[in-house]
């Protein structure tokens, strides 16, 4: 049975608990907040969320990290982009691809196949002519690495 | 196939000024140069394609940097819309220097 000692005893566990778990996840964010700004060119809290603009497709889980593929689709008028990213926060090099559009494009849309090497956040992130930026992420379960 | 052939795919039936889809597939190993070799421990050099442009009659469509993390054999996709029938190039080369081209003809109407 449970006595009054006992009960102290797990309440300080779980406040040890409480307090450690938030901080992992801060430093975790924190590097790739460098990753993102040494990348990209601009810190994350510059860049606005876009999810309602840019449609990232995704599998939720990919069997193999060597061949996941990628959509972006956008309703940003093509004219007002200067560029878009694939961003994948656990990678050795996160930037995989840049891709320059022009209004010779008619429209934003671009697909391909990507290395992941672990379970991370696919990022698609627009460059807007207008200096501003837009992205969309999603997460990506990956069970075997394609990248080590 | 050999490195750096391409195959490329558009539809048969193209309206004039209506975006259509411009597919393809590049033959290439894509090495990122994070690999190790499993049996000697070394890292495999980095052999990937670094630039890639599409132009449409001599106009640029669009330009790619790319990073080693594309796929082995990368497929692209991208929209596109032609005003006039002509050549569709795409032109890439890797980190070791190899230079390739290939184009396809389209008919508007």
């Amino acid at each position: 049975m449970m006595n009054r000692r006992d009960l102290i005893k797990l309440m300080g566990a779980g406040m040890v608990m409480a307090t450690t778990s938030p901080l992992v996840t801060i430093s975790h964010a924190s590097e790739v907040e460098k990753k993102f700004k040494k990348h990209v060119g601009v810190p994350m809290s510059k860049v606005k969320d876009g999810s309602s603009l840019i449609k990232l497709k995704t599998p939720t889980i990919a069997e193999t990290g060597a061949n996941v593929p990628v959509a972006i689709d956008s309703k940003v008028p093509v004219e007002e982009v200067e560029w878009l990213m694939i961003f994948v926060d656990n990678n050795p090099v996160p930037r995989v691809i840049k891709v320059h559009l022009t209004p010779m494009n008619g429209k934003v849309y671009f697909a391909t196949r990507i290395k992941m090497a672990k379970t991370s956040n696919v990022r698609a992130i627009i460059k807007k002519k207008d200096g501003t930026y837009l992205q969309a992420f999603k997460e990506v379960k990956v069970t075997i690495g394609g990248c080590g | 196939m050999a490195i750096g052939t391409a195959k490329i795919r558009v539809p048969r039936n193209i309206k004039k000024g209506k975006p259509f889809k411009l597919q393809f597939i590049i033959i290439h190993p894509m090495e990122p140069g994070t690999r190790k070799d499993k049996k000697t421990g070394k890292l495999i050099p980095a052999h990937h394609i670094t630039k890639l442009d599409i132009t449409f009659n001599g106009k640029k469509v669009t330009h790619m940097d790319v990073g080693g993390a594309v796929s082995a054999n990368p497929y692209f996709a991208v929209m596109m819309k032609a005003d006039e029938p002509g050549t569709i190039e795409i032109s890439y080369e890797d980190n070791k220097g190899g230079k390739w081209k290939k184009s396809v003809k389209v008919n508007v109407s």
